[in-house]
């Protein structure tokens, strides 16, 4: 090569680097410009429509006692509808963190699928139920994903679902530039650790190491065959094969304890399906330690039919959250660098529909009056993270402010486009 | 006597003349066969994926009853490949499965291997993928059908149609 022409090159290859910046697997150009609050965050939906006037104004008495200060007693005509749950010996939530006892869900229905969705994504949503189609809005698990610098994998974004339909589908979009590449792991614990899932799964074919790598062999080679012209429809969250096989073990193990009725009644009181949620939901965050959980709870929703059971579950939930908090702080790795976050999803209506209960006590619905639209929320955390003791009693925040808090406290929220969000971060409540 | 070797070779050529052409019966269901694996550009549902799999395997319908619970199961997990998986294992492991015994497998690979992606893949290999597959298990002694029923049930392939 001539001297001339290989200085014309040099400086050619020079200027690109200078000008091409280093573009990271995230797809992004630069790390996470942020500094994280804290490595884990576990975001409770504290779900099934939760009216303020029954949990902050205590109008029944104090039915979550693991989560707010004070004794008041239960009413005394529905009293007798409430299960045994011990009472609280430690220190209450509420004085671990920050207390927005007037949040808004401002608009979009009042519904538990469009509620959980303007908390996952932040945007509110008037989208019609969608069974078996992902959101419109990119979620907080793919937000996480795309713009947490290092890109980490799906192990470490979980969503645990209480139930099936379309919320299981929680967990990536639609979104161009999102979606499933960026998604969370998604479960339904009720379904799949059960005896119904150890049935048809149980009597598994056994493989050695040798059998198994000789089967991935001719699983590769097929899949190097496999090339079509047209973009295929996404089969969805992919693990990679080696986090394939850890979820795989770990599902498998705890579908024979489940079997066997090593998980029967852990917590020692009568569990229904939420507190079943959480305790299947620690046990993930147990095994995997994800940075990023999210986890629900639907069991109050029997508010439509059963008013005193409805209080009674929103006790369940409660006594839940805290058996959160508390697997929180004994998994290490977690304790003291989590910050837990829980919000219902939206209220109910202020009246009451016509179905009586036994104790004559009138249910609730939620249709998008102002009632239906006042919620709560929590935020607790180490108290170098996050301001302990602290209530706003006022109007302040809203559902949509839990994903871009989500994204500061892991230190990603500058990196998320600008117009994507419509919420801010409750700045307010970190020191 | 001289003329007997003729005669003998003329007899087995005429009788060698007339064997039928060797034809392979597939068990499965009448129907088109995709020219290539291009073709399939459709992922089957959860329902398609276990009843299809149950119809490959088993050569008959899966209850509704069972495939309810199948389908439970599998909707209950994000990541479908990893259930897939753990549902191809688990059906491939009970009684009833119509499998081809090792012995036959090895007695006649090339034949496995074409029927074997007649059965799952609803095409014929490519004449690289007969060779492939069936160096594989002419290399490795210690793969059976079972392992090559499961890796294909687990491929990319096996999930769309």
């Amino acid at each position: 090569m001539k001297r001339k022409q290989f200085i014309k090159n040099a400086a050619a290859v020079t200027a690109g680097s200078i000008v091409m910046p280093y573009i990271l697997p995230s797809g992004r150009l630069f790390a996470a410009s942020g500094a994280r609050k804290a490595n884990h965050v576990v975001f409770c939906l504290f779900a099934g429509g939760v009216r303020n006037l029954e949990s902050m104004q205590k109008a029944e008495g104090n039915i979550m006692p693991y989560m707010l200060n004070g004794n008041e007693s239960i009413s005394p005509d529905i009293a007798a509808g409430m299960s045994a749950i011990p009472g609280p010996s430690g220190t209450r939530l509420q004085n671990l963190g920050t207390l927005f006892k007037e949040m808004r869900y401002v608009s979009g229905p009042t519904g538990h699928y469009n509620g959980h969705t303007t908390a996952i994504t932040g945007k509110y949503s008037d989208e019609a139920i969608k069974l078996k189609e992902p959101p419109k809005y990119p979620t907080i698990f793919e937000y996480y994903r795309k713009h947490n610098s290092p890109s980490m994998s799906a192990l470490n974004a979980w969503w645990i679902s209480d139930s099936l339909g379309p919320y299981p589908f929680l967990n990536y979009s639609n979104y161009d530039g999102y979606g499933a590449l960026y998604g969370a792991n998604s479960i339904q614990p009720g379904s799949i650790f059960s005896a119904n899932a150890n049935s048809v799964l149980g009597n598994s074919l056994p493989l050695s190491n040798t059998e198994k790598a000789k089967c991935d062999l001719m699983r590769d080679f097929m899949n190097g065959q496999f090339k079509t012209g047209t973009q295929l429809l996404s089969p969805g969250i992919q693990n990679t094969p080696e986090d394939a096989e850890l979820v795989q073990t770990f599902i498998r193990n705890m579908m024979q304890e489940v079997a066997q009725g090593l998980h029967n009644n852990p917590w020692g009181i009568p569990m229904n399906g939420d507190m079943y949620n959480v305790y299947f939901g620690t046990k993930v965050m147990q095994q995997f330690k994800p940075e990023l959980m999210v986890i629900n709870m639907q069991g109050v929703d029997i508010g439509h039919f059963e008013f005193t059971s409805y209080v009674n579950n929103m006790r369940k939930a409660d006594y839940a959250l805290y058996k959160l908090w508390e697997a929180i702080q004994s998994t290490p790795g977690m304790a003291n660098d989590t910050v837990l976050i829980a919000i219902p999803e939206h209220g109910r209506n202020l009246q009451p529909n016509s179905v009586i209960d036994i104790y004559g006590r009138y249910a609730l619905d939620h249709n998008n009056d102002e009632m239906s639209r006042r919620i709560f929320g929590l935020i607790a955390g180490p108290s170098s993270v996050v301001k302990q003791g602290q209530v706003f009693s006022n109007a302040q925040g809203e559902s949509i402010d839990i994903v871009p808090t989500i994204a500061n406290i892991l230190g990603f929220d500058n990196d998320i486009p600008a117009g994507l969000l419509e919420g801010r971060v409750l700045n307010e409540a970190f020191n | 006597m001289k003329k007997l070797p003729i005669l003998f070779a003329l007899a087995w050529l005429l009788l060698s003349g007339c064997n039928r052409e060797k034809r392979y019966i597939y068990e499965v269901e009448q129907q088109e066969l995709y020219q290539n694996a291009s073709e399939k550009r459709n992922l089957k549902s959860t329902t398609q994926f276990i009843s299809i799999a149950y119809n490959d395997l088993f050569g008959s319908s899966i209850t509704t009853e069972e495939l309810n619970k199948f389908d439970i199961t599998l909707q209950a997990f994000g990541d479908k490949a990893v259930l897939q998986d753990m549902i191809v294992k688990s059906l491939i492991n009970r009684g009833g499965v119509q499998i081809v015994d090792n012995t036959t497998m090895r007695a006649d690979i090339a034949a496995f291997c074409e029927n074997t992606y007649l059965r799952f893949f609803n095409r014929k290999p490519t004449e690289f993928e007969a060779w492939k597959l069936k160096d594989l298990i002419e290399k490795n002694a210690d793969i059976t059908p079972k392992m090559v029923y499961y890796s294909l049930m687990t491929s990319d392939e096996y999930r769309y149609y």
